[in-house]
């Protein structure tokens, strides 16, 4: 006579709870998917599908009431030969990029060999200029839209009492300045960030090497370009990738501080994409994810580039 | 004498770190001060000290301007995403760092590729597919897209410290006949909370000042986190700077107070991805 087979509720607690392997490495199938099945779940339906999602409509267009017409690759087409407005945000954002990239990371390196140099009050100087980094890009926005004001902003007022009100200016109101008033607000608020990645690396650079550098009486200068630098390349490395990608997908502070304005002067390819999708009552999703698709592949492409030129030389002899 | 020399060789140094230390914390203090002074005052002189505090304001701000509310919704947002994000990115975590399996480089590969996805590639069919499931404009379809950003960091952050935790722990564990769930919960979640405090202030500090997400994906007042409602604020009083000051600072208390008491924790939670 066969057995009877077990109710099915305490067979699905039987699978789901697993018998033991001696094997601490190893772990029935189920168990590995019950821990790995929320993650995927979130994972699949709000990041992948989306991603899917943007892929397929950047080759049609959408109109009202979401009727979706294929087009093929005319977004495409479109925005490469026709769209003059995009290759405006593409050369802005280049120029955030590349500028801002190099001046973060050579300013918070800067800043780590100050602190680096045995000051008194290191420690806390270090906490204060870490601050701007916890703050908002909505804060630190508005904080610097006021700073940069014509007629109350500290700017300014700081030209002015040096003596050079020639240069006193509208920061954010003239095409030919406003990018660079962002960059410097950028440059602000992720200067602390690098400087402390930076005084980690220094901090755990082997005193010996700095020592025998001493002893050969290398000046400071000398020091840096020759030992320090060199060193700390898988560091500086990391930073500019880092930095270069944030800035890639720039959007909330030029959005905040000038909205892409004016005259296109700060637009980035974020703030376009925004605009193009939200603002400009077209309602078509599938040229802006057109413009997110190509600029997508364009990160992927400068980001790959970027880490075979600069790793490729990353094996120093020392 | 050779000290003195010494200090008056360095004082240019001395005195760029000065500036530099006052123009990195200044904007701050003067936020600050700017937000217990009425916007006449400030208008009269933009960077004096308060006369009188006003602390009124904040009460006004809280009720009449509706920052009481998105101070709540910013807040039950943050709180629920960063707790679900650190129990499924640990488990995943955990999993992918303990147990050899077929397909665990595939699945690593793929939730780390999260990290290198630009929003704008998420953005605008997240906002058509929230409509669909009807999640759009409420709290918990911006929970769920939070969880979806942070998860990629998390699991990356999680994995690497998870990995370097003894084998041996586990092997006892398992022979003193632990089912795979305790080991996670008993094991691996208390042993690894270094780890697991460094994420939540990551994730907290991030989301809490997250906009665009939030931007396109509320609409109703009643809504709006934090960020937004600055915004909202500032778009219909652009020239009232006290009552504007006040928002920032209700949106800056909560992280400075964490700052204040927890300075080193959270400077190494927010450079955590950064450093290999």
């Amino acid at each position: 006579m066969a057995e009877p087979a077990a109710p099915p509720r305490t067979r699905i607690v039987a699978w789901l709870m697993g018998d033991s392997v001696a094997d601490s490495r190893q772990a029935p199938a189920r168990t590995i998917l019950l821990f790995l099945a929320p993650a995927l779940l979130v994972y699949a339906g709000f990041t992948i599908y989306p991603v899917l999602r943007t892929f397929y409509n950047s080759v049609h267009t959408i109109g009202p009431h979401n009727v979706q017409t294929f087009v093929g690759l005319d977004n495409f087409v479109a925005l490469v030969t026709q769209d003059r407005v995009f290759w405006k945000a593409v050369a802005n954002t280049t120029i955030f990029t590349v500028v801002g990239t190099v001046a973060d990371v050579l300013g918070g390196l800067l800043l780590a060999l100050c602190l680096f140099a045995k000051v008194p009050l290191a420690r806390a100087m270090r906490v204060i200029w870490f601050t701007p980094v916890l703050m908002s890009y909505v804060i630190v926005g508005i904080i610097w839209v006021w700073l940069y004001d014509y007629d109350w902003g500290l700017v300014n007022l700081v030209l002015g009492w040096l003596g050079l009100e020639s240069l006193q200016h509208s920061w954010l109101g003239d095409p030919a300045t406003a990018l660079w008033a962002v960059v410097v607000t950028h440059l602000w608020k992720w200067l602390g960030f690098n400087m402390i990645i930076c005084l980690a690396a220094l901090h755990a650079l082997p005193e010996e090497v700095l020592g025998a550098a001493e002893l050969d009486n290398c000046g400071w200068f000398a020091k840096l370009v020759y030992i320090i630098i060199p060193m700390l390349r898988p560091t500086l490395v990391n930073l500019l990738v880092l930095s270069f990608i944030g800035k890639m997908m720039m959007f909330d502070l030029v959005w905040i501080m000038t909205a892409g304005g004016p005259l296109w002067s700060t637009e980035t390819v974020s703030t376009y994409v925004y605009k193009r999708a939200f603002n400009w009552n077209t309602f078509d999703l599938g040229y802006p994810s057109a413009i997110a698709v190509l600029w997508f592949f364009m990160i992927l492409l400068f980001v790959t580039l970027m880490t075979r030129l600069l790793r490729q030389r990353d094996r120093v002899e020392f | 004498m050779r000290l003195w020399l010494n200090h008056l060789r360095r004082t240019p140094l001395l005195l760029f770190l000065v500036l530099y230390t006052i123009v990195s914390g200044g904007p701050f203090l003067w936020v600050m001060s700017m937000s217990l002074r009425t916007t006449p005052e400030i208008f009269d002189d933009p960077y004096a000290l308060p006369v009188r505090l006003h602390w009124e304001k904040f009460a006004n701000a809280w009720t009449n301007s509706n920052y009481g509310t998105y101070f709540w919704n910013s807040l039950i947002v943050v709180v629920t995403a960063v707790a679900l994000v650190t129990l499924i990115g640990a488990m995943a975590a955990h999993c992918l760092a303990r147990y050899r399996f077929r397909g665990s480089r595939l699945v690593r590969f793929v939730i780390l590729s999260g990290m290198i996805l630009p929003p704008q590639l998420l953005i605008l069919s997240l906002f058509q597919i929230l409509l669909d499931y009807g999640l759009y404009n409420s709290l918990a379809g911006l929970i769920i897209v939070y969880v979806a950003t942070q998860l990629a960091m998390t699991v990356y952050i999680l994995e690497g410290f998870f990995a370097q935790l003894p084998q041996d722990l586990f092997d006892a564990a398992r022979m003193d006949g632990y089912a795979d769930f305790e080991i996670f919960w008993r094991i691996t979640l208390p042993i690894g909370l270094p780890a697991i405090f460094t994420t939540v202030t990551l994730n907290f500090i991030l989301l809490w000042n997250e906009y665009l997400y939030a931007v396109v994906l509320l609409t109703d007042d009643e809504k709006r986190t934090l960020p937004l409602g600055i915004m909202h604020f500032m778009g219909g009083h652009q020239l009232d700077v006290g009552m504007i000051a006040t928002g920032l600072m209700i949106a800056i208390a909560p992280v400075i107070l964490l700052y204040a008491l927890f300075s080193e924790t959270m400077i190494k939670g927010m450079t955590a991805g950064a450093v290999r």
